[in-house]
């Protein structure tokens, strides 16, 4: 029992938590490396509303990512180079792609799900690169440049750390509280059976659009972040072929949990900026782990230390 | 104009050959089958390499070709398709199978480089068709493709594997109940649309290049056939290839960088009118 209350004490502070662990991880990786990190992370966790509480696939979810990317992008070039209105801008391209496609996109599960993500990913992909190539210049990538406001001018890394840090910070806090409402538990029930909850008298349909629009909505908040961060943008930010990097970092840090999330993002984002050093073949390197984590790992590193730390708890009341 | 049409029905044939494996696995499965991609990858690349082996004589090189990859195929069903069969693990056969096309993907690049190859025409040989000259080659795709329609019509109401798997789409639970092994027969028809996917890659390697993402590319569109001709209908997906064929090559001819594209706004469009599923 009192372990049980330690780890409800330690959850109460996670927010802090998260903070200090980011915060050291700062100085071992480099500032502007950690800031990369912690965007990541907010889009693995925008993914993982679908995916580990929804229980939906989606294998197109770097379109959403994408879209609020270049809407930051183009709205600074085209109406305000404020970069907390562009923050803005990236976080309504997302949720408007939500809003428009979720009628759509949630009416299907399973691998139809997966696939329609990812067939309007590429859509996505092919607006940016062929349809709209005149303002978003193609495969060239276009710069984005924000103003300073007010002596805050986002070009400084430490700053833009700061700013990054306290944006994941909330929509943890933000994830954890809607995944621990009523909200969060009706996801789950439409995970583990939808039909029933349909019977319960619930419009999942609604519930699912909503999600699904958080959820993109959030990954577009991410990709405005990136796009503040490198005062870049390429087509690589919206490609469909990137979109299995965050089902993998969902998978290896345990879906269905805020904290799995943030360790899949640091743990993919590790793996991604310093395994190809070593490792030649990084496609099938990730592969074959995706591979292990489906067949031997699922419950994730998250779900591994939570399972290890409740047998402790087991054998103590013994 | 009959350039265009005979274009988008030479690509609908092409279409109609990979999605018939695919729409039977995901009918039978309900899985979505990425490493279908890469035994139609694979397919293309063993062709290049047979080809000037045997002399050039395209009809040997591509049956080695197909035979070739068959058995990588089964190794695919056996180890992990099969070990994640239930209800509950769809979207880790998805995860599954989309880290074998990557490790293909990654071993092809390995052993043939990343460098697209460009293969001739087989035949070379163009003949006028109400006034237009059009390659024969493409004019054989299309035979091709409508004589493998009757053959799998043939195959499924007249052989009783073929029975047995129809059976089984429907209700795989009661056929189970007669006693039948519907997996194993399920294997067996895994086994011949991937062999057909083979083909596939290796009909449609003479008319674009063969490079390591070609499957990436083809299996979406597969996809949107199959969605729109109906899951696990092999009619359906007759129809709805050479349909998406046809869509391909026109929007092609107006503009060139939106072909694909197009294929999967009439997939949504399709997908809009479908009812909501559960």
């Amino acid at each position: 029992m009192k372990t049980i209350c330690r780890f409800e004490r330690w959850r109460r502070v996670d927010i802090l938590l998260v903070a200090a662990a980011f915060l050291l991880l700062a100085p071992v990786l480099s500032v502007q490396r950690t800031t990369d990190f912690m965007i990541f992370c907010i889009f693995v966790l925008a993914y993982d509303l679908l995916y580990g509480h929804m229980g939906r696939l989606s294998f197109g979810h770097m379109l959403y990512l994408g879209l609020g990317a270049y809407a930051a992008a183009l709205c600074a070039e085209h109406l305000n180079d404020n970069p907390f209105f562009a923050l803005f801008a990236g976080t309504l391209g997302g949720a408007l792609a939500g809003v428009i496609l979720g009628p759509i996109v949630v009416r299907t599960t399973g691998a139809c799900f997966a696939l329609i993500n990812l067939a309007f990913n590429q859509v996505g992909y092919f607006l940016v690169v062929a349809a709209f190539a005149e303002w978003t210049s193609g495969e060239n990538g276009m710069s984005a440049s924000f103003a300073p406001i007010g002596g805050f001018d986002l070009g400084n890394r430490y700053l833009m750390f700061g700013v990054t840090l306290i944006s994941l910070l909330v929509v943890v806090l933000l994830m954890r509280r809607l995944t621990d409402s009523p909200f969060g538990l009706l996801l789950r029930t439409i995970k583990e059976n939808e039909r029933r909850s349909i019977f319960l008298g619930y419009n999942t349909y609604l519930y699912k659009w909503l999600a699904f629009t958080i959820s993109t909505a959030v990954a577009g908040f991410a990709g405005a972040l990136s796009s503040l961060n490198y005062a870049f943008v390429t087509p690589s930010f919206i490609d469909p072929a990137r979109s299995v990097e965050v089902v993998f970092a969902a998978l290896i840090g345990g879906a269905g949990s805020v904290y799995g999330a943030l360790v899949g993002g640091v743990a993919f984002m590790a793996i991604s900026n310093y395994l190809p050093n070593f490792v030649q073949r990084w496609e099938m390197f990730l592969g074959v782990v995706l591979l292990l984590l489906v067949f031997k790992f699922r419950e994730g590193i998250w779900g591994y230390l939570l399972r290890l730390q409740t047998a402790r708890l087991g054998e103590k009341s013994r | 104009m009959i350039g265009t049409i005979a274009y988008g029905l030479t690509i609908g044939g092409i279409l109609y050959i990979i999605s018939i494996g695919l729409s039977l696995t995901f009918g039978t499965m309900r899985i979505v089958n990425f490493a279908h991609a890469l035994v139609y990858t694979l397919g293309a690349y063993v062709l290049v390499s047979v080809l000037p082996r045997v002399g050039n004589l395209f009809p040997v090189a591509a049956v080695i070709a197909v035979l070739v990859t068959v058995p990588l195929a089964y190794v695919i069903e056996r180890y992990v398709i099969r070990q994640l069969y239930g209800s509950q693990s769809i979207d880790y056969a998805i995860i599954a199978t989309y880290a074998v096309l990557l490790i293909g993907i990654d071993a092809i690049k390995w052993v043939w480089g990343a460098a697209p190859i460009s293969l001739s025409d087989p035949i070379g040989l163009a003949v006028p068709v109400l006034g237009v000259e059009l390659p024969l080659y493409r004019l054989v795709i299309i035979g091709v493709a409508i004589a493998i329609f009757f053959l799998m019509e043939g195959f499924f109401r007249r052989t009783v594997v073929g029975k047995i798997v129809v059976a089984g789409l429907e209700d795989r639970e009661a056929v189970r109940s007669l006693g039948i092994e519907v997996d194993r027969y399920f294997t067996i028809v895994f086994l011949i649309g991937s062999a057909l996917a083979a083909l596939g890659g290796v009909l449609y390697a003479p008319i674009t290049s063969v490079h390591p993402y070609m499957g990436f590319q083809v299996i979406l569109v597969c996809f949107a056939v199959v969605l729109v001709g109906g899951l696990g209908s092999l009619r359906g997906t007759f129809v709805a290839a050479f349909a998406l064929g046809l869509v391909i090559a026109v929007t092609g001819r107006f503009w060139g960088s939106a072909a694909e594209t197009m294929v999967f706004v009439v997939m949504a469009v399709v997908l809009i009118f479908k009812p909501i599923e559960v």
